[in-house]
């Protein structure tokens, strides 16, 4: 047994959290290291030093620039023109009276930019730039305004005179599924759609997860259990909110934008204003946090028109109320109805299973991510049959879309209850029922690919032995697990690498940098290759004109994929530095290695030529430069012959396997819940830079403990948000932060990222809501399926035995009235 | 009517002209050019915008410039001295306090003022006294933590002292 622990106490300052690091081999956890154990084991590896990342001086000066910070002669300001209605025809728009006020520079509509419709990687061309004659929700836009000052701006948008005929809003996703509901889009059938969807009605997109016969099998199955379990709207709260900048020089535009998807930004710019790609720079500043919510394209083709019109630069920037109903990626309202068929000793025999997506007015990417939901409520469970369906259902509230891990939460949170729900059902405790039921290696997953390595299970075993290692238990308190996993989501993604004039090294690559450090540890694998350090190299990064194509920071891709790029090109200019460095010690290049900024001979501690010296050779003639694209790694091999709406995750690919432990204080009186620990143990593959691999966790953690009991989006029956402000919409802070405690299990994947390496942005996220649910029926012995689990619902249910999932068939969110003690309970500061 | 606002940020005298109804954080930002002040919500509530008015930390995003006349501004700018980084601004760094780095100036400037208050803070007061500060990518511990390992640092004399209102160093 080899154990990798990563002093975290080491990296940082002690206690901030423990982590260590299994070998695939290990039976079980280590103990995690604390301030108190100061020296390392003698037979373990030396401390991992402090890792600092690039940026993180420009950020902790104020040094660095984001979106909004940057300066231009002239600029210009812009406001939106938002619906501020969730669903209405526009009978009238009338511009001239705010064209004659002073400043106001240009305004547009959708009169003024071309007809195109648009939709998220092409699932359903269902957008317009601006609206076109009707608004689907609260946050579309109608129009835009430049202005000399953001006041005028302000002026101008207001006086925009729009007479609207309000028209019903659609609200209940079950209702606008029946024959004859009215429609979000009349004229969905002339929409042009990706070929595997068939958009109709009010469905924007289904996707099937099938495998065998599960209606049989649940027939035949001596215990069946079918619940309901319903989540709200949510959102991604980046703490910075979405600003772009255009600035035109000739027929060409730069597109400051806070986008975490640099060149899917460009396209979609390029494709609306009917230019090509090449005349659309799209660069990121500093980005102040994303979690998704910036994916995607949202307003860089309106600010890019506006500042042709206005023939100077113009900027945007959200106020927070527009930041919580415009930008088309909230985390979805879900329904799940789950029926599981078990055998008397509690293996599971089928699955059945219908989720409903509340993807708001537009399709955005939420036809994909049924598809991923469908794939968690299978779960890493040995499932020999399995029906699950997942419709995307348009509403008019604001679309929904990818944020971190999207749909995974709120599934993993309906499915690991129902696992806890099953577990009792036939006298097994939660553990037990998953030693019985979770994958082995090479047990066949929903789709049959096969799963590699035991990482469920040791996952399961690391966090509950660690749980188990507190305290005892006392009034009030208690534990609750879930397990869980997500995928890796291999893609094409580009990265140069270059040796300048005196031996430095840079990165050029077109990731984009959200602040999770992943483009910041590039260097970490560069300088592995070339026997560098990884603060030898600069990176250049998330400009479209400078580096090759990246998905950008989404679906935890950076380093699986660009990390794969940059490892490439590292090599490449290995084998040019060795052959320099053949001829210069002539020696054989199969005899040579890179080492501590030097070219070296094997074995010849003096027979060596530094990296530098090698630099300035090569630029009297070749260049030291190379690219990298590696293929992406194939997608397991999968049987999904049965399912439909096939959009690319019929497998998961390289997936990481978790499960958190948490540890809960409820006061049943009110309803509070108060989490106190928190355990994650993650089979991320491979770990490539311990502190990055922890942020993510401790951060994920935390978001996610805010998803679980207070983050949850209020609407009124006219469908707007009521709770749109952070005065109304509550986030965790510091007084709310538990304590985290961090376990990596290593399980090298065959399809992996560089070294085997698997995702680690978004897992964190996924089972910590689910944990507290079985953590609060372990306290109290009654259910709460609504999520989030507020101190109302927690208490109505201890109290009433209402477990809130009934609501699903009135809008989401609570009652108006349910506002004041949704702002003023719960976790809250203090 | 704009009025002439004469006040000193980061050791500097500075001076504008204000109009009445203008916040100090729209003032630091858009006339003096002091953008590492951050905006994130425009209502009290995530404190990136957080500066030092004479010392007490202030949302300046709800705080009229002209309030700030003859008054002395710590903004996160004004944090490191000539001979390098504050001890909060290395703890953060080296601690894994910063990953966006949005939330940070407003958050140093809170631990700023904490540690102002308490030089030997427990993690409970630390805890308080950054609650009015969000954070969306750390899950707080790190900062946390941070606070804690430069309040030894600076308490161990090894540090540059927090001096306040005049910047660090």
């Amino acid at each position: 047994m080899q154990a990798r622990p990563i002093r975290i106490a080491d990296l940082v300052s002690p206690r901030i959290a423990a982590a260590h690091i299994l070998d695939q081999d290990d039976e079980e956890a280590e103990a995690p290291v604390t301030e108190n154990d100061q020296q390392p084991p003698a037979d373990l590896p030396a401390p991992t030093p402090p890792w600092i990342r690039a940026d993180g001086q420009a950020k902790a000066t104020g040094q660095a620039r984001y979106t909004a910070d940057l300066a231009f002669p002239g600029l210009a300001h812009a406001r939106l023109l938002l619906a501020g209605r969730a669903h209405a025809r526009i009978v009238s728009l009338d511009t001239t009276r705010a064209r004659s006020l002073p400043g106001v520079l240009a305004i547009l509509t959708q009169d003024d930019v071309p007809e195109h419709r648009y939709g998220s990687f092409g699932y359903v061309l269902d957008r317009t730039l601006f609206a076109r004659d009707v608004v689907r929700f609260e946050g579309e836009v109608v129009a835009a305004v430049a202005a000399l000052t953001p006041e005028q701006a302000a002026a101008g948008v207001a006086a925009i005179e729009v007479e609207y005929e309000d028209l019903p809003p659609i609200l209940d996703v079950e209702a606008a599924l029946r024959p004859g509901s009215p429609l979000v889009h009349p004229a969905i059938d002339t929409y042009g759609h990706d070929p595997n969807l068939e958009p109709a009605g009010n469905l924007a997109g289904r996707s099937t997860i099938v495998k065998g016969d599960a209606a049989a099998a649940i027939a035949a199955a001596p215990i069946v259990v079918r619940e309901r379990y319903v989540a709200d709207m949510a959102h991604p709260v980046p703490i910075e909110p979405h600003a772009v900048t255009a600035d035109w020089s000739g027929d060409r535009v730069t597109v400051f934008s806070s986008t975490q998807v640099p060149f899917a930004a460009r396209s979609r710019t390029a494709e609306v204003l009917e230019i090509p790609e090449h005349r659309v720079r799209v660069v990121v500043s500093h980005l102040g946090g994303g979690f998704g919510g910036k994916c995607d394209f949202h307003f860089e083709g309106h600010v890019a028109a506006l500042a042709r019109a206005a023939r100077r630069p113009v900027r945007l920037v959200l106020t927070r109320h527009e930041e919580f109903i415009a930008p088309d990626k909230v985390t979805h309202g879900m329904v799940v109805d789950v029926e599981t068929g078990l055998d008397a000793d509690g293996t599971i025999l089928a699955r059945k299973a219908r989720i409903l997506l509340d993807c708001g007015a537009y399709a955005s990417d939420t036809p994909v991510l049924g598809q991923i939901a469908a794939m968690m409520i299978a779960g890493p469970y040995r499932i020999p049959a399995v029906d699950i369906e997942a419709l995307s259902i348009y509403t008019n509230r604001t679309p929904s879309g990818s944020v971190r891990a999207p749909t995974g939460p709120q599934a993993c949170w309906a499915v690991e209850q129902h696992h806890d729900v099953l577990a009792a059902r036939v006298g097994l405790d939660p553990v037990a029922f998953r030693r019985l039921n979770l994958v082995h290696d090479g047990d066949e997953g929903p789709t049959r690919q096969r799963h590699e390595g035991d990482g469920a299970h040791q996952t399961l075993e690391a966090a509950v032995d660690r749980i188990q290692q507190g305290e005892p238990l006392g009034p009030g308190e208690s534990i609750g697990i879930a397990a869980g996993w997500w995928f890796s989501a291999p893609g094409p993604s580009g990265a140069f690498v270059r040796i300048e004039s005196d031996g430095s090294g840079r990165i050029v690559t077109g990731a984009q940098e959200n602040g999770t450090g992943a483009v910041m540890a590039l260097p970490i694998l560069a300088a592995e290759e070339l026997g560098m350090r990884p603060e030898d190299f600069a990176i250049t990064y998330q400009d479209t004109d400078t580096g090759p194509y990246d998905g950008g920071s989404s679906g935890s891709q950076t380093t699986f994929n660009n990390g794969r790029a940059v490892i490439e090109a590292a090599r490449e200019v290995k084998r040019q530095l060795l052959e320099l460095a053949a001829v210069a010690l002539e020696a054989n290049v199969a005899d040579l290695e890179l080492r501590d900024g030097h070219a070296g001979v094997v074995g010849s501690p003096d027979r060596r030529v530094s990296i530098a010296e090698l630099a300035t050779t090569a630029h009297g003639g070749a260049l030291l430069l190379a690219r990298g694209s590696g293929m992406p790694p194939d997608a397991p091999e999968h049987d999904a012959s049965a399912c439909v709406g096939r959009l690319g995750f019929e497998s998961f690919a390289a997936p990481t396997f978790f499960c958190h432990a948490v540890r809960i204080r409820l006061d049943p009186a009110t309803g509070i819940v108060r989490t106190t620990k928190v355990i994650t143990a993650t089979d991320v593959g491979r770990v490539l830079n311990a502190p990055g691999a922890l942020g993510q966790m401790t951060g994920g953690v935390v978001m996610a403990l805010g998803n679980a009991t207070l983050e949850g989006t209020v609407f009124g029956a006219d469908g707007l948000q009521r709770n749109a402000s952070l005065l109304d919409y509550k986030l965790l802070t510091t007084a709310d932060a538990p304590e985290i405690e961090a376990i990596f299990i290593e399980n090298p994947a065959s399809n992996g990222g560089p070294r085997g390496s698997k995702g680690v942005g978004e897992p964190p996220i996924v089972p910590t809501a689910a944990a507290i649910a079985n953590a609060i029926t372990a306290a109290t012995g009654v259910r709460v399926r609504r999520l989030p689990m507020t101190p109302e619902r927690v208490w109505r249910a201890i109290t009433t035995g209402d477990d809130g999932a009934a609501e699903a068939n009135a809008p989401f969110g609570p009652s108006e009235t349910a506002l004041a003690e949704l702002a003023g309970a719960g976790t809250g500061r203090r | 009517m704009p009025e002439l606002l004469r006040m000193t940020v980061d050791g500097l005298p500075l001076s504008a002209f204000v109009d009445p109804g203008r916040t100090l954080l729209r003032v630091l930002r858009d006339d003096l050019g002091r953008t590492g002040t951050k905006e994130g919500c425009d209502d009290s509530e995530c404190g990136a915008c957080m500066v030092l008015v004479d010392g007490q930390p202030v949302n300046s995003c709800s705080y009229l410039a002209l309030q700030a006349a003859g008054r002395e501004i710590t903004t996160v700018e004004g944090l490191a001295g000539a001979d390098g980084l504050h001890p909060l601004q290395r703890a953060f760094l080296e601690g894994g306090g910063i990953q966006c780095g949005f939330c940070t100036p407003g958050m140093l400037i809170s631990a700023l003022a904490l540690l102002q208050a308490d030089p030997d803070p427990s993690e409970e007061f630390i805890r308080d006294g950054l609650a009015g500060n969000l954070c969306r990518c750390t899950g707080y511990q790190p900062i946390i933590q941070a606070v804690l390992h430069a309040a030894a640092e600076m308490r161990a004399g090894d540090g540059v002292p927090a001096t306040g209102s005049s910047g660090g160093g």
